[in-house]
């Protein structure tokens, strides 16, 4: 039986449920009612324990205990959730993350120090249940009777569970299951339900035929026992009969199940739920009442018994699980390896697309046209939701530095709160993954040298809290995520000391606002007195730099002093296909990203210079024919394709436009790497090879030509 | 051609002086023709032969990559050997061809084709045919030669594709070209 699969989504969803107690812990502070929130905490613990159970995680499970238990007391309103506590919990959610780290890594060993380092947060939290309180059963201890009382049937449940077909495939095992049970208490009979098995011939291996008839003795709660089976509630037949049933439950258990309802007496009487008198006794009260059957419910309630409510009650309570679950599960996980894929070969889709397109328009047959252009739509329609598979929220990435903020704000000893705008911004999961960790530091930077002092603040006629804001946003194909603070601003003298020291500039040299700040991304700069932990040692701000050029985006910082500082970090949102602009020069053919033009026009009198009069504005422009020294002389008329990126217009001045088409990028080999200006290649209906250009880097070359000497290997 | 050991070639990426005998040594080579000299490159190297079509040139290169062309869906750069050797391009005739090779550099597979004047036949070449490249003389750089094999009486410069076709060489080259382009404007 592959129990992996099963494992590795527990870790998934234990890791979710994690981050999902983080968040609400750290939301609690600002919050006036906060039982829902406890609950949806208590919650997660619960299922991390439960879950943790079945996979038989010993460790996990007794150190969640007792986290559960605290929370199971501050749910029950006997404690007030306070700072020192959320920040306990909050240990105590990275301790049992680490403990899942440490099982997925090393599955089956113990790791002692870690386990000893998760003792002292025990230690503390069995402080807070104090001595009045006794916690709830410790699954690990056998369940132990308590003396003198006779064990009889007072506390013998009867639990009839039938497993659905599927529930190997879905990665259950039932004998999980009930050896999970027996943490609940002890199995005194059990009886296996074999009448559904097919001739061997006829067996699916990983099909399940089997159910089970459990005797139980537990003093456990129905909603306990039944929490046992949570995970396959949809796919079993579940049956649980409390102690001193009537006979008459027993008679509608087996009522319940037509198809053996004879064996099923029998069995019963095997387990020790029913004897066999007291089965002959009911089944005669029956016959004897009519010899048709009648509905259960009206013996039931003849009798008094109270399973009818009782088991109705259960019955509702399985419905609404259901229905919580079928909402929940809205979502799927799927491999990221196979969005690839999928997204690989909607790229050649498009290309053998364009192909046909070609040869439709040469052939002049109408119809084949105007099919073909049916079929142009639907694949551009595909390639959109292709696309958009791999878009993810960034407010998830953003909602993470709340706990760092939380952290570092009491590290510092500041007091700052982190404001969220555009968490609904979708990027792709790449970029998202990787654009954290500069985002970390960008942050941590804010926080430790951009809020300035509490004393300073005060002076400067500030709010007592240092506010850090994230905000994300799309700008003409790229995506725009600011990170600001409002805290003292660069500090234009501090960095041109520190550069003139550290021989970056030379002594005279004037720099604008923008060259100033554009000095802090130097490797090894940093004009911090002392170098804490945090940051300091200008080992940061370059390496931000170079994951976001990896990225193929850009960073710049804005600053006033005194106000504040904001970093704009700006990030293609292009991924394998782009809608792209055909443009010829010469016989080369070059591909502009659509999202970045504006318009084209036409290219009248050259008088010399490199810009032109649009529509009353000065656009400046660069000659293609010239950057790329494309052989021939220039045609008679030329075109300017007027882009626009970063809030600035140029124009690019080429010989031929040749329309829209749908483009999809393929790599250039690492030797291209240092063109500036191309960004990758794509491949034209034709078969012909275009060359995509590079719009910021084109403009960045042209404003600020690089300077310094080139290095050879 | 791309029939046999699974590994690939262990070659050097510096020539050594003394004879490579320890290495698990290809004989087969492929044998072409470049200005009128003839030139071979192991087959473990060599993942397929095309003809001669029309390629995309890409700017600020140096001369020696003469542009991509459209290979079954990917983009593969094409080098101009002579001009890699620091000597005059040939002319494109009807016999002139693109040898598509792969190579692994840095943990990274690449592919790159090459253009030559006509490919010959695929010779077994001895290990003790191979003499050491000369240390001048050949008008080639150097660590370019593997070793010089005797075919028939006449020298064929066997081809050390990893320094040939090296990427990071070729990467800097580009930066030297583009940065010249680029400050002119």
């Amino acid at each position: 039986m592959n129990m992996d699969d099963a494992l590795a989504t527990f870790f998934a969803e234990s890791r979710e449920l994690l981050e999902q107690m983080e968040t609400s812990l750290l939301g609690i502070g600002q919050e006036n009612d906060t039982t829902e929130t406890v609950g949806a905490i208590f919650r997660a613990a619960h299922t991390i324990k439960g879950s943790a159970g079945l996979f038989g995680l010993d460790d996990v499970v007794s150190f969640t205990h007792v986290v559960e238990s605290v929370l199971d007391v501050v749910r029950d309103g006997r404690l007030a959730i306070d700072e020192p506590m959320v920040t306990l919990l909050l240990a105590c959610g990275d301790h049992i993350g680490a403990l899942l780290d440490a099982l997925e890594t090393n599955p089956g060993q113990r790791d002692e120090s870690l386990i000893e380092r998760g003792a002292p947060l025990t230690a503390q939290l069995r402080a807070y249940l104090g001595t009045g309180l006794v916690a709830a059963d410790e699954p690990q201890a056998p369940f132990e009777r308590m003396g003198g009382i006779n064990p009889c049937e007072k506390d013998l449940w009867h639990i009839s569970v039938r497993f659905g077909a599927d529930v190997l495939r879905n990665g259950m095992d039932p004998l999980s299951f009930i050896r999970y049970l027996g943490t609940l208490g002890t199995v005194t009979g059990i009886v296996t339900l074999t009448d559904a098995l097919p001739a061997a011939e006829a067996m699916d291996p990983e099909s399940n035929y089997l159910g089970f008839q459990i005797a139980f003795r537990s003093q456990a709660e129905k909603a306990a026992i039944e929490g046992v089976f949570d995970f396959v509630l949809d796919d079993c037949t579940l049956n649980i009969l409390p102690p001193n049933s009537r006979t008459g439950d027993y008679i509608e258990l087996i009522r319940s199940m037509p198809e053996e309802s004879a064996r099923l007496g029998e069995m019963l009487v095997r387990c020790g739920s029913l004897t066999a008198k007291e089965l002959a006794a009911a089944l005669l009260v029956q016959e004897q009442r009519h010899p048709e059957i009648i509905p259960i419910g009206s013996i039931l309630v003849e009798q008094g018994s109270v399973a009818a409510p009782v088991v109705a009650a259960a019955l509702e309570k399985q419905k609404r699980v259901k229905e919580n679950k079928a909402q929940e599960s809205q979502s799927i996980r799927i491999d990221a390896e196979k969005l690839d894929q999928l997204i690989n070969m909607i790229g050649e889709l498009i290309i053998a697309s364009a192909g046909a397109n070609v040869i439709a328009r040469k052939s002049r047959n109408i119809e084949l046209q105007e099919c073909h252009s049916t079929l142009s739509g639907l694949v551009e329609r595909v390639r959109d939701s292709a696309l958009q598979l791999r878009m993810v929220k960034i407010g998830a990435t953003f909602n993470r530095f709340q706990r760092v903020v939380h952290d570092v704000s009491r590290e510092i000893g500041k007091d700052i709160v982190l404001v969220v705008n555009g968490e609904d911004t979708e990027l792709d999961k790449t970029v998202v993954e990787k654009i954290g960790d500069p985002l970390t530091h960008l942050v941590r930077n804010a926080m430790d040298h951009g809020i300035d002092s509490a004393e300073l603040r005060a002076k400067r006629g500030k709010p007592a809290q240092g506010t850090v804001s994230l905000n994300a946003y799309h700008d003409s194909g790229s995506i725009v995520i600011e990170v600001s603070d409002d805290g003292g601003g660069l500090d234009r003298e501090k960095i041109l000391a520190k550069a003139l020291e550290r021989g970056l500039i030379e002594p005279g040299r004037v720099l604008t606002e923008a060259e100033t700040c554009a000095l802090i991304f130097e490797p090894g700069f940093s004009t911090a007195e002392q170098v804490t932990n945090l940051s300091g040692r200008g080992v940061g701000m370059d390496v931000v730099k170079r994951n976001i050029v990896a990225l193929r985006g850009t960073v710049d910082i804005a600053s006033q002093p005194g106000v504040g500082t904001t970093v704009t970090v700006r990030l293609p949102l292009t991924l394998a296909i782009i809608n792209g602009f055909q443009v010829g020069v010469g016989k080369s053919v070059f591909v502009v990203p659509l999202d970045m033009v504006d318009e084209c026009v036409e290219f009248t009198s050259d008088s010399g210079h490199d810009y032109t009069d649009l529509r009353g504005q000065v656009l400046p422009f660069i000659r293609l024919r010239e950057l790329f020294e494309v052989p021939g002389a220039a045609g008679t008329r030329q075109n300017i394709v007027v882009v626009k990126h970063a809030g600035q217009k140029f124009g690019l001045v080429v010989d031929t436009l040749m329309g829209e088409a749908q483009t999809v990028i393929k790599p250039l080999s690492r030797m291209f790497s240092q063109v500036k200006g191309i960004s990758g290649s794509s491949i034209l209906g034709s078969g012909d090879v275009a060359l995509i250009l590079d719009v910021p880097a084109l403009m960045e070359e042209a404003q600020f030509p690089v300077t310094h000497t080139p290095q050879l290997a | 051609m791309n029939a046999v050991a699974p590994t690939p070639p262990h070659l050097p990426t510096v020539v050594a002086s003394t004879m490579p005998a320890m290495r698990a040594e290809p004989t087969q080579y492929l044998t072409f023709q470049l200005a009128g000299e003839s030139f071979a490159i192991g087959i473990l190297s060599i993942k397929e032969i095309i003809e001669y079509h029309a390629l995309t040139e890409v700017p600020m290169m140096p001369s020696c990559v003469r542009g991509v062309i459209n290979l079954r869906g990917a983009v593969v750069p094409v080098l101009d050997l002579p001009a890699r050797f620091g000597r005059p391009s040939s002319e494109v005739t009807k016999r002139t061809c693109i040898v598509i090779v792969e190579i692994e550099a840095a943990g990274e597979r690449q592919v790159i084709g090459v253009i030559v004047d006509a490919v010959n036949e695929v010779l077994d070449i001895d290990a003790t045919d191979i003499e050491p490249p000369p240390n001048f003389g050949a008008n080639i750089r150097a660590d370019f030669i593997q070793g010089m094999g005797k075919v028939k009486g006449k020298f064929v410069i066997l081809l050390n594709v990893h320094q040939v076709l090296s990427i990071n060489d070729l990467q800097a080259a580009g930066a030297a070209v583009s940065k010249d382009v680029l400050s002119l404007n």
